[in-house]
């Protein structure tokens, strides 16, 4: 016990100052086996020390009380203490330990799933996630567990202000799976279904040296939400995807690429039939509520085919058209579609008619132009990080191996030797 | 023969005449360069070609060719505009004028400029000649009276003046013998909107065959400082009136009313369709913009990707081919 007394006088002593905590981190660093050893009898101190002023110190404190195996009964006081260190903690000091930062947040979201209550770890992991992020555009790994933790709590909305920053350094590529595909299911939820294509590419087409389970998933959620949004499936996966995805998602895919196939013929009969008949499967990948809903967009895919051929067509024609039962449902269609801004057309009620109309905006107005002035801001600052990491990609030694040797050599003459590797 | 003109008349010449005269004199020139078999053979059958190739064939580069020409405009009064040229065909050696095609010529432009005649011709050269005077009296019988525009071709980077000079012909008495000599008279240059854009943009050429980025690039430079030095005069005007304003600088009113009567004649239209017209211009230009801004992005981003999958794709699909030692 002397030791660890002696710890938190010095806790106490050398937390005022910048310098002061730098040394206290190598102090803590190796009194840290000791302070596992005694890991179930550190729960008193921690009352002796202040979160807010000797954050460092109380972290270790808390990661080593928290390192044994969770139990129901410890779990409720200990999510107690970690919210409250949390919230109050400083995030300077915090981020000197990030790694024990993360795993004392990991263990708070194990006892707060233990108890079944999801809901209560999701402020605190906000805040959590804010203090150990350098700046909005870097990725942590307490990113994803924020992300679940709103999924399971069901507080979709608190998830998608997270999801609005643009990221640009990521820690681990495994966060960065999970983080985009926990965020396209959010905004599946919410029904952003733009976003969620865009979370969901980011995923399939990630670097990664092997195929992943969690890539195969989001390309099925893929597959759906782009036929939802989009009405087609682009078949083949960009070049900026890795050669690994491009070669294997699809064939560990197979059913969803068969449901994108009778979609694109158009006939609903023919979907609906499919879909009965691979129920299971499905619901296995929890799809199912993603397949019904492609099911019910393929009616507003073929109302919009209708916009490029006709001018004008009259409720029961779009009904017979679409394989509708009847022309009140065609017009429920086409208004829900008006409104949602996916057409554009005029119901004349009287006649049963409808117009379709181009597109009304003119591009004459002042929002028109601040929107389009911010675009222009927006992307010139994505062109010149595109820039920097262009130059530092130049200078890769792995890079400048690989496309020195691609060079032609002419002949004999020409043949200067390419230095296959930098030595300086 | 280079006494200045009494006559009192003033001669307005327009730049396109200029143009035409350097152009045809160029392309003659140019077209004498090529070696002998192939100009027969690939130039047109025009028989000024013929005359001057003769010409240059017995000259090679010491002399250069003469070219001649027609110069039309309109007479009224006291003033002589000239607007336009056209080329002829003639041989100073055999004297001889294609007359027809003369007539036919005068005939079309008739069609097109009715108040235009033909108010003299023009040549090339350092200096008006004796010889000239043989197709002056040849065209006295279209104009009792022609105009003789000559251009000097040789490029003199320490003249500062225009290489044109205008003579007209008088009647002297030299040795007792009244003879027709060539008097100069001044002239001024006049212009018309098109013609200024168009010299405009032939003087911004550099003489090093400049493309069209530098071009683009020197006019962009010139209107960003010219919107450069607005911005920091304003400023300074703001700066001021702030400081009046809070009472830092003795309040002068002569200079607050010229600040007023500056801010007045802006906007200098207002109304709902220049407004209209004033946002979708605007709304283009930042819709171009954007496009530029788009693919040059576009364009960054595929190198990283082409680079990126070089490095660290590792059996990535490589479309060149490899070594063949």
């Amino acid at each position: 016990m002397n030791s660890v007394e002696g710890l938190l006088t010095q806790i106490r002593g050398l937390s005022s100052t910048a310098s002061d905590v730098l040394s206290l981190q190598n102090v803590l660093k190796q009194a840290d086996e000791s302070l596992h050893a005694e890991s179930t009898r550190l729960l008193p101190f921690l009352d002796q020390l202040d979160p807010s002023k000797h954050s460092l110190g109380y972290l270790y404190f808390l990661e080593a009380c928290t390192a044994g195996p969770v139990t129901t009964e410890s779990a409720s006081s200990f999510v107690l203490i970690i919210a409250r260190f949390i919230s109050s903690c400083v995030a300077e000091q915090i981020r000197l330990a990030p790694d024990k930062f993360i795993s004392v947040c990991k263990r708070f979201k194990d006892q707060v799933l233990l108890l079944e209550e999801p809901l209560r770890g999701v402020a605190p992991m906000l805040t959590a996630v804010r203090k150990l992020q350098s700046s909005t555009e870097h990725l942590t790994t307490l990113h994803p567990e924020f992300l679940l933790l709103c999924l399971l709590a069901k507080c979709y909305k608190t998830g998608l202000s997270i999801l609005e920053e643009d990221i640009f350094e990521v820690d681990q590529p495994r966060d960065l799976y999970l983080y985009c595909y926990y965020g396209g299911m959010i905004c599946i939820g919410q029904k952003c279904f733009r976003k969620a294509l865009e979370l969901l590419h980011n995923v399939v087409t990630a670097p990664m040296s092997t195929i992943n389970a969690i890539a195969v998933e989001a390309y099925k959620k893929y597959i759906l939400v782009s036929l939802i949004h989009h009405g087609q499936l682009s078949t083949s996966l960009p070049k900026y995807a890795s050669g690994v995805a491009q070669r294997n998602l699809k064939s560990l895919c197979l059913s969803y690429m068969e449901l994108a196939n009778s979609y694109n013929n158009g006939k609903i009969a023919d979907l609906e039939t499919y879909v009965q008949a691979n129920m299971e499967k499905f619901g296995s990948d929890n799809n199912l509520g993603l397949v019904k809903q492609v099911v019910s967009s393929i009616y507003k895919r073929n109302i919009q085919r209708l916009t490029q051929t006709y001018l004008t067509l009259s409720l029961q024609d779009i009904a017979n058209t679409v394989q509708l039962n009847s022309p009140k449902e065609a017009e429920m269609h086409v208004l829900q579609m008006i409104q949602d801004g996916e057409i554009y057309a005029t119901i004349n009620q009287k006649d049963g008619m409808v117009r379709f109309v181009e597109d009304p905006e003119l591009y004459k107005t002042c929002e028109m132009i601040e929107h389009i002035d911010l675009s222009i801001q927006r992307l010139m600052t994505l062109s010149n990080k595109l820039t920097v990491m262009d130059e530092l990609i130049s200078c890769d030694p792995l890079y400048l191996g690989k496309a020195g040797r691609e060079r032609q050599r002419f002949d004999f003459d020409d043949f200067d030797s390419v230095p296959q590797r930098f030595n300086i | 023969m280079a006494s200045s003109s009494s006559r009192g008349l003033t001669f307005k010449l327009h730049p396109l005449v200029i143009v035409n005269i350097s152009d045809h004199y160029t392309r003659v020139k140019s077209q004498l360069n090529l070696p002998p078999s192939l100009t027969s053979t690939s130039s047109a059958a025009t028989s000024n070609n013929n005359n001057n190739n003769s010409n240059g064939g017995e000259n090679n580069q010491q002399k250069p060719p003469r070219v001649y020409g027609c110069v039309i405009g309109v007479q009224r009064g006291r003033t002589v505009e000239i607007f336009n040229s056209f080329e002829l065909i003639y041989d100073p050696s055999t004297r001889s004028l294609d007359r027809s095609f003369l007539e036919k010529k005068q005939e079309l432009y008739k069609k097109v400029f009715p108040h235009f005649y033909v108010l003299g011709w023009y040549s090339t050269g350092s200096d008006a000649q004796e010889s000239d005077m043989h197709f002056h009296k040849a065209l006295m019988d279209i104009n009792e009276s022609p105009l003789y525009v000559l251009l000097n071709p040789a490029i003199n980077p320490a003249q500062k003046d225009l290489p044109v000079t205008i003579y007209e012909s008088e009647l002297h008495v030299i040795d007792g013998v009244p003879q027709l000599i060539f008097v100069r008279s001044s002239y001024t240059i006049e212009t018309v909107e098109a013609e200024r854009i168009s010299v405009d943009h032939v003087a911004h050429l550099k003489p090093s065959g400049g493309s069209a980025a530098t071009q683009l690039a020197a006019q962009l430079t010139g209107i960003h400082s010219a919107i450069k030095m607005l911005n920091s005069r304003i400023r300074v005007v703001h700066q001021y009136l702030v400081g009046m304003q809070k009472g830092d600088i003795p309040c002068e009113s002569s200079l607050l009313r010229q600040v007023s009567s500056l801010l007045r004649r802006l906007p200098a239209i207002e109304s709902e369709k220049f407004q209209d017209d004033l946002l979708m211009e605007y709304n283009d230009t930042l819709l171009i913009t954007y496009l530029a801004m788009f693919t040059n992005c576009s364009s960054t981003m595929n190198e990283l990707v082409d680079k990126f999958n070089t490095a660290y794709d590792r059996h990535s699909r490589r479309g060149g081919r490899t070594a063949f030692i």
